[in-house]
């Protein structure tokens, strides 16, 4: 005897050729439906056509299909089996199986539509990348070259100033050159910052990994800062611990920015006290050291909010600070990223009217042993001696030309001057001389396009060094111009100093 | 009255319930409810002259290379392979997956219909025409109901050849 249970997930049901029921043999599962001598394919659609196609005495199974009663679907397995008189069904309940069938089957194809999806967004994401990159491409290119058309006419504002203040002035005039210059200085250092942040936006800021002196640094710091700082209301303190390793691996023009950029900006919001520069050694181990840099200062001060804006791109904390103070309030956000890419991290501890203090902690690699750092001590300093040297300048910018032309006339070189590309290289064919000084955008023939013309310079000026004289100061132009055969750049806007210096370093 | 046993076989999702429903309720919903075992729909068609009881079986669809159990095609008439023209997963391997259904059911036509035709544009449309290698029967759409009554009675009309 079957079960009652068992009864009750199956029915077996015999069937003439034709599909009528002849008689309900065994099992409870949806009997009702069936009923003697009415065709099995009311409840069972799927069995018309069939029946007739099964061969004779072998058994056949139909598996998952679905049959309703009571207004409920049941998933079943069927066995059928035709013999010479007639058909044997047999009809498997299988819902509770199928159920978990039907969810994983489900689940299944749902996430092959969620992951379909996810790759038809992350294309699209990529499409908006790729503008978006466009666009800050466009926007670096854009500052590359407004940056060199700053740096021309700034060139000739310094280049003047410079040459104004040497000759003799009443007070009131020297004072208007010297705020002249410094305000030409101070646009120097906005269109330096500007391109910075897009260098390093753009991904193209690479840190040299070099021997530094964190001590000759700060003294240069110092030097700098104790010149320019006119405020006799502010000391500047500057302390080095004695622990701090005498050369470490790093980026010195970089360390040295970041620390000038927090040290003039704490001058700039103190207007008594003190500004106070301390370096420490935090951790240290064989390979490695950890140095914190401070910079504390008695100034006015920051609320918390603005403190946590303070590393922001163009951020001033009072709206008259960009006119009074100067500066975009590109600063910050260039130390910051300078940090970040040094693996380091800068805080700000701040009080309104007592004064802020930043922390700079960078981890630095300390240099393979045994081998000898060049101080700056040790290296022998340019000795700049111009006399009766022969200088060509080629240059269109006729400011430009008169400024070029007065800082070498004071160290009594022999110029020639020319406005253009194939007026150089005319000079170059027919004479030697000791330095070529080339600007790079000139009419007829450009400074890049003349370099490339080395083989007309073999006669006379084989060995000459070549300078090239322009505005396009990012590290990719300087590497395409040492490239090419510059032999160094003079990047404008220029100071006699510079200039001289480094016409020198060549000869 | 003659009664026809005819099945539609494709990848999963590619709207093979969709297309019996518009075809046999006209009606079509957004949902996506996965297809288990087989579920036959009737309905009753003229064609020339002679009126056949449909014996629609909605086969749940497949992963592009899992085989379809053959004791469905036992005593079909015709079958209708059917693509998602905007899933090319669903087209790439048509030539095996149709000769699949041609050796399991002893058919040797198929219909094949490419559906969801309202997702493409009709530049789309027409690559993806090049890019299917076989020839297709019908472009339809189950949710706009286009071409969907054609594609049955294509499918009808192999039934009784």
């Amino acid at each position: 005897m079957i079960p009652a249970k068992i009864e009750d997930v199956f029915v077996q049901i015999t069937t003439d050729f034709s599909g009528i029921i002849k008689t309900i043999d065994a099992g409870n599962f949806v009997k009702k439906e069936f009923e003697v001598n009415q065709l099995i394919y009311t409840t069972c659609p799927f069995l018309e056509g069939t029946l007739e196609a099964i061969e004779k005495n072998q058994s056949f199974l139909l598996e998952g299909m679905v049959i309703a009663s009571d207004n409920n679907e049941f998933n079943v397995d069927i066995e059928i089996f035709k013999n010479d008189d007639n058909i044997v069904i047999l009809i498997h309940n299988r819902t509770n199986v199928y159920k978990y069938v039907d969810q994983l089957n489900q689940n299944r194809n749902d996430i092959f539509f969620i992951k379909r999806e996810i790759v038809k967004k992350n294309k699209e994401l990529d499409r908006l990348r790729k503008i978006a990159d466009k666009a800050n491409e466009e926007k670096s290119r854009f500052l590359a070259i407004m940056s060199h058309e700053i740096r021309n006419p700034l060139n000739s504002i310094l280049g003047y100033a410079e040459m104004i203040s040497s000759e003799k002035l009443s007070k009131n005039v020297a004072q208007y050159i010297k705020n002249l210059s410094s305000a030409g200085k101070n646009l120097k250092v906005i269109v330096d910052d500007i391109l910075d942040l897009s260098r390093i936006e753009a991904g193209k800021l690479a840190l040299v990994s070099e021997e530094v002196s964190i001590n000759e640094i700060i003294k240069n710091c110092e030097n700098d800062f104790q010149h320019q700082q006119k405020n006799n209301g502010v000391s500047l303190v500057f302390k080095v611990t004695e622990n701090v390793p005498k050369i470490v691996l790093g980026d010195t023009v970089r360390i040295y920015q970041i620390l000038s950029n927090l040290i003039s900006n704490a001058i700039k919001f103190t207007e008594k006290g003190s500004v106070t520069t301390k370096v420490d050694v935090i951790s240290e181990d064989d390979k490695t050291v950890s140095i914190q840099f401070t910079v504390a200062d008695s100034g006015r001060g920051m609320s918390k909010e603005q403190t946590q804006k303070i590393f922001e791109e163009y951020q001033q904390n009072k709206i008259s600070d960009n006119r009074i103070k100067g500066g975009a309030g590109l600063g910050l956000a260039i130390v910051n990223r300078l940090i970040n890419a040094m693996n380091g991290n800068i805080s700000v501890e701040s009080k309104l009217d007592f004064g802020t203090t930043f922390f700079v902690k960078i981890p630095f690699l300390k240099p393979i042993k045994n081998k000898k750092f060049c101080s700056e001590q040790e290296t022998k300093k340019t000795i700049i001696n111009l006399k009766d040297r022969k200088i060509l300048v080629a240059d269109d910018d006729v400011l430009n030309l008169t400024i070029v032309q007065h800082f070498l006339t004071k160290e009594k070189a022999k110029i020639t001057l020319v406005k253009d590309g194939l007026e150089a290289l005319s000079k170059i064919k027919k004479e030697h001389f000791d330095v070529i000084l080339l600007d790079i955008y000139m009419p007829n023939l450009t400074g890049e396009e003349l370099i490339l013309k080395v083989n007309d310079f073999t006669e006379f000026n084989k060995n000459t060094p070549v300078l090239a004289l322009t505005a396009n100061s990012t590290e990719e132009d300087v590497k395409r111009y040492l490239e090419i055969g510059f032999s160094g750049i003079i990047s404008k806007p220029f100071t006699s100093a510079m200039f001289l210096e480094k016409i020198a370093s060549t000869l | 009255m003659i009664a026809k046993k005819v099945l539609l076989v494709g990848n999963f999702g590619v709207g093979k319930t969709s297309l019996i429903r518009r075809f046999v309720l006209n009606e079509f919903s957004e949902d996506y409810i996965s297809t288990i075992g087989v579920r036959v729909s009737k309905k009753v068609v003229e064609y020339q002259n002679e009126t056949i009881k449909l014996m629609i079986w909605d086969v749940a669809g497949t992963n592009g290379d899992e085989k379809i159990p053959k004791a469905y095609f036992l005593g079909a008439h015709a079958a209708m392979f059917v693509f998602d023209v905007s899933r090319e997963e669903t087209y790439l391997n048509i030539d095996q997956n149709l000769q699949m259904v041609k050796d399991l059911s002893g058919l040797e036509k198929i219909t094949i219909v490419g559906n969801k035709k309202d997702l493409l544009s009709k530049e789309e449309l027409e690559t993806v025409v090049k890019e299917v290698s076989i020839g297709i029967d019908l472009i339809t759409s189950a949710k706009e109901g286009s071409n969907v009554e054609d594609a049955f009675m294509k499918l009808t009309a192999q039934t009784l050849k």
